[in-house]
This record gives C-alpha cells, sequence and structure tokens, in this order.
C-alpha cells in the first residue's frame, strides 16, 4: 500500500485501503456491486482526516476545482458531467 | 499546441486481476518518484453498478533539464486520476492528469483496459478466481492516448500580436522554447509509460505468485525494497523517475 500525503492519515489509510482492496477482489469484480458498509465507514473517517491536511497545505480548493473539470469535455457547463453523488 | 501520443500493449493477465493491479500498482520498484497516493472519492453508480474512483498521486522526481532550465522551481506535482470500472462490458478507463503548473505544461493520459480477443479463453487452472462470475481471456489489452500540451508562451505571444512586426523574432524564439519542451516531454512520457508497465507487471507477477494478502502486507511493511530483493536484478537502476 502507497503512502498518504499526510502521515497523520496514514494509519486511516491504510484499514480503508485494506478493506477496499479485499471488498473489491471478493465481492465488486465477482460481480456485487453493493457498496460495502464497513469500508464507507474507513473512508469516512480517512477523508476526514485528509480533507484537513489538504486544506493544511492550501491545495483544497485546486483540486475540488480540478475534479469539476474533465480535460475531455471542456466547453461544457461545470458540473455537467457530474454523478448524482458529486 | 497540442500533441498526441498512442500506444497498445497487452498483459498476459485476466482483465479483473489487471484491475486489480492497477489499483495496487504503487508502490513498486518503478515507482519511487512517486510519493503518496490517497483516494479523494469512491462510489458506484446506483444504475450502472460502475465503480468511480479519483485518487490523488504527489509524484517527485527530476525534471528533464531543458524543461528545468525555463520552470526551475518545480520539483514535485499532484496527479489527479479518475477510474471507472465497468464489469458488465469488462473495462476499465482512467485519466490521469497534472493539477499544477499546468498553466505551462499539460498532461492527459487516457487508458483503456479490456479483455484481449486475440488472447485464448483460460482453462479452469489459470482462471482468475474460483467463483468468479467472469471468463476473461488470458490477456487484457490496454489502449493509451496522452494528449500532450504546453502552453508557454501563447498567452505571451497573443498579448503581443500587434507588435508582431518588431517582436517577431522573440515571439519566433518563444515557439522554439515550446518546441523544446514538447520534445522532451514527449519522449520521457514514453519513458514513463514503459516504467508504468513494468510496474505493473511486477506487481501482477506478486499477485499470481503470493497472493492479494501477502502483497498488501509487504508494501505496506518495506515497500519496494523488499520486492528489489525478491525480484533480484529487477528495478535496478529505475531510480529518479521524471515527473512528466
Amino acid at each position: 500500500m502507497s503512502a498518504s500525503l499526510a502521515p497523520e492519515c496514514s494509519e486511516r489509510k491504510e484499514r480503508y485501503d485494506t478493506c477496499f482492496i479485499n471488498w473489491y477482489s471478493e465481492k465488486y469484480l465477482r460481480g456485487h456491486t453493493e457498496p460495502s458498509k464497513e469500508c464507507e465507514a474507513l473512508f469516512k473517517d480517512y477523508k476526514i482526516c485528509l480533507n484537513k491536511a489538504l486544506k493544511e497545505k492550501g491545495i483544497y480548493n485546486m483540486i475540488e476545482e480540478a475534479r469539476k473539470n474533465s480535460p475531455n469535455n471542456e466547453g461544457q457547463p461545470p458540473g455537467s458531467s457530474c454523478e448524482p453523488s458529486c | 499546441m497540442v500533441k498526441f501520443f498512442e500506444s497498445t500493449f497487452s498483459y498476459d493477465y485476466q482483465w479483473p486481476a489487471v484491475t486489480l493491479a492497477y489499483f495496487l500498482r504503487y508502490p513498486n520498484p518503478y515507482s519511487t518518484h512517486v510519493v503518496s497516493t490517497d483516494t479523494l472519492d469512491m462510489h458506484i453508480d446506483p444504475i450502472s453498478g460502475n465503480l468511480h474512483i479519483t485518487r490523488l498521486h504527489l509524484k517527485r522526481g527530476k525534471l528533464p533539464k531543458t524543461v528545468a532550465r525555463f520552470i526551475p522551481k518545480i520539483k514535485e506535482s499532484y496527479i489527479l486520476e479518475k477510474s471507472v470500472v465497468d464489469t458488465r462490458h469488462q473495462t476499465l478507463s482512467t485519466e490521469t492528469r497534472n493539477l499544477d503548473w499546468n498553466g505551462v505544461l499539460s498532461v492527459v493520459e487516457n487508458q483503456v483496459y479490456t479483455p484481449d480477443p486475440s488472447a485464448k479463453s483460460t482453462s479452469a487452472a489459470t482462471h482468475w478466481a474460483p467463483g468468479s462470475v467472469f471468463t476473461s481471456p488470458a490477456a487484457t489489452l490496454v489502449k493509451t492516448v496522452v494528449k500532450f500540451e504546453s502552453k508557454l508562451g501563447a498567452a505571451r505571444r497573443e498579448r503581443t500580436e500587434e507588435r508582431r512586426g518588431w517582436l517577431g523574432n522573440w515571439t519566433a524564439g518563444m515557439g522554439g522554447v515550446r518546441g523544446t519542451i514538447e520534445l522532451v516531454g514527449k519522449s520521457s512520457m514514453k519513458d514513463g509509460i514503459q516504467r508504468s508497465r513494468e510496474g505493473m507487471k511486477i506487481v501482477l507477477e506478486q499477485l499470481r505468485e503470493r497472493g492479494l494478502v501477502r502483497i498488501v502486507k509487504e508494501q505496506r511493511q518495506g515497500g519496494w525494497e523488499r520486492w528489489k530483493k525478491v525480484w533480484r536484478g529487477e528495478g535496478q537502476g529505475v531510480d529518479g523517475g521524471e515527473m512528466i
């Protein structure tokens, strides 16, 4: 598993990554597409830590902005290619 | 100025294993320039069942000398990676691009991983996993398209448009710089694609030989240093990868 950008989030990231990769290989790739409640909870935990670190590093806004715009559909109104969850 | 670079490659592994290796590809002996990887978002589309993952990589490395002359302060770069796994159509689509310094140089890499139709179907012995719903060919095709754009000089040229007459030489000079950056970027991009393939191959071999649980444990404990010992001779001379 790769390291986190924020060392203080490493433990939470590790727990989430392990959960994800097990779910992905054991469930998702075998046709069970329901999300894992356990992984979702771990992700939430990890994300709180990560978002705080991204804000402290001053790169949170840059990332959020970039995520909204895909280089492959430039010219479309922002958010037009977004999934229901974003 | 926009340039494209395209290549196709086939991994001798089934599609599910290749997608797993994709998410597990760092760290590997060829990824010493990748400092960190974080997941920003992960969700499943309730209608299609497709898995959407957004990750952030921090890459560090030497810039090619020619480029460093013009933008010497850049030592690391944030890379945004978006991937979509579609198990029904056995397609993994990925897009990676640099987030910072993209006013100077923008590199967008798109990859599509699909089962290789030219490969034979698998026997039970080499099948991805017992209980798998998939019957994949024994190989996976990956098509890579890199869109490469340098913007240095473009904005300035627009500003000095009306003075083109007596600034013509200077403008041409900036165009030359741009050309150089694109040339260097293209050759290091080729190397970069080659290195990332080698890294993927090592992760795939490890997955096959040692299994998922041990891989994850070893990646966590010792990173790629321990892998190097396992693969003596592999991964030598791959340090100091370039960012582009």
